[in-house]
């Protein structure tokens, strides 16, 4: 059965699609069979940032609605063999999403592929409850921002009392992913660092991606930031990606170029 | 501080300080509306506590550290001197 990981956070924009796409190519580059679905009724984009917009004919809404078969609406993905991405429905809206259909569908999915890969759309509303609701594991993406952190610390208060595991007594495997950190934004004081927000937020870390601008280069053109081979934040995917299966991966040395006041303070700590 | 500090004096008050310290009295604040189980509770303990003293109303504050949370009770008796 597979393990279906959530990726989620209580503020919009702080990079969940992107982490989703990431993460979904770099474990299916790991040889495991991966569905990325999209979860953001209406607002879709994981589509684009996966570079499959051009090839969707159906979606997931088309799948329950029983207008067409899974298979036909799954998409696979011609880099990364073993990924398939299944849209979500850009005319209707979240309100589209039935409890039992999406339940049926999750559990369909959880007996072809190793991982399940969903893109919760933000807010606490219904999308939210619908994609959080079947999660084996969530991972809550933060930025170092006051509005990222409270809002992350929100969603994780009410992940347990959304979801089907925690009902039966199990507890969902909950974990932080730091997106855009500012290395030398930490240092000189100016930015929130990974300890202070794992200290405010109280639960384990499994990614920090650096900011990095060849991110928005990488989904101009709908390639994932993870093939990317010389950039910081694909390597940052590429370990958070390994972590996720189980191997323990050194977390990246994210330091910045140090000017010479700063190698002074260095030297005298 | 840091020696480097110490030497050469330090900045005023960082930013991310300031970040960390307004985020934990927030959530110190929001985490105690986020249980689910709180109404239920106070009301549960104001029945209990009404057996013995007059009460109007209790606060319950929570708080996260770690590995530790914490549930801080606070009964406000009616004219405890005289019950």
């Amino acid at each position: 059965m597979g393990t279906v990981i959530t990726v989620t956070s209580g503020k919009g924009g702080v990079g969940k699609s992107t982490t989703a796409a990431n993460v979904a190519v770099g474990l299916a580059n790991s040889g495991k069979r991966v569905v990325a679905v999209d979860f953001d009724i209406g607002l879709r984009n994981l589509d684009m940032i996966l570079g499959l917009e051009n090839r969707i004919v159906y979606d997931s809404i088309d799948v329950m609605e029983k207008r067409c078969n899974l298979s036909q609406a799954l998409i696979n993905d011609k880099r990364a063999k073993d990924l398939y991405f299944l849209p979500a429905s850009q005319t209707r809206d979240k309100t589209a999403l039935k409890k039992e259909k999406v339940e049926e569908l999750i559990e369909t999915l959880k007996k072809d592929f190793d991982y399940i890969v969903l893109d919760s759309p933000a807010g606490i509303e219904s999308g939210f409850e619908n994609a959080i609701f079947l999660a084996d594991q969530a991972l809550i993406i933060a930025t170092p921002d006051v509005s990222s952190v409270r809002d992350a610390d929100r969603v994780i208060g009410i992940i347990d009392a959304k979801s089907e595991k925690a009902k039966n007594g199990g507890e969902v495997s909950k974990k932080i992913v730091i997106n855009r950190l500012k290395p030398e934004m930490v240092e000189s004081g100016e930015m929130m660092s990974i300890n202070d927000i794992l200290n405010i937020l109280a639960l384990p870390l499994v990614g920090v991606i650096p900011e990095d601008s060849k991110i928005i280069s990488a989904t101009n053109v709908g390639e994932p930031i993870i093939y990317d081979k010389n950039s910081l934040a694909g390597e940052a995917f590429r370990r958070l990606s390994k972590r996720i299966l189980g191997e323990k991966t050194e977390f990246l040395d994210l330091k910045s170029k140090k000017g010479f006041v700063n190698f002074l303070r260095g030297l005298f700590k | 501080m840091s020696l480097f500090e110490a030497i050469f004096g330090s900045k005023k008050k960082k930013s991310a300080d300031a970040a960390k310290d307004r985020l934990k009295i927030m959530l110190a604040h929001e985490r105690a509306h986020s249980l689910p189980y709180i109404d239920d509770l106070k009301k549960d303990i104001i029945e209990v506590v009404k057996k013995y003293a007059q009460v109007n109303d209790i606060k319950i504050k929570t708080e996260k550290n770690q590995d530790i949370d914490y549930l801080e009770v606070e009964i406000l008796l009616n004219n405890p001197s005289k019950s």
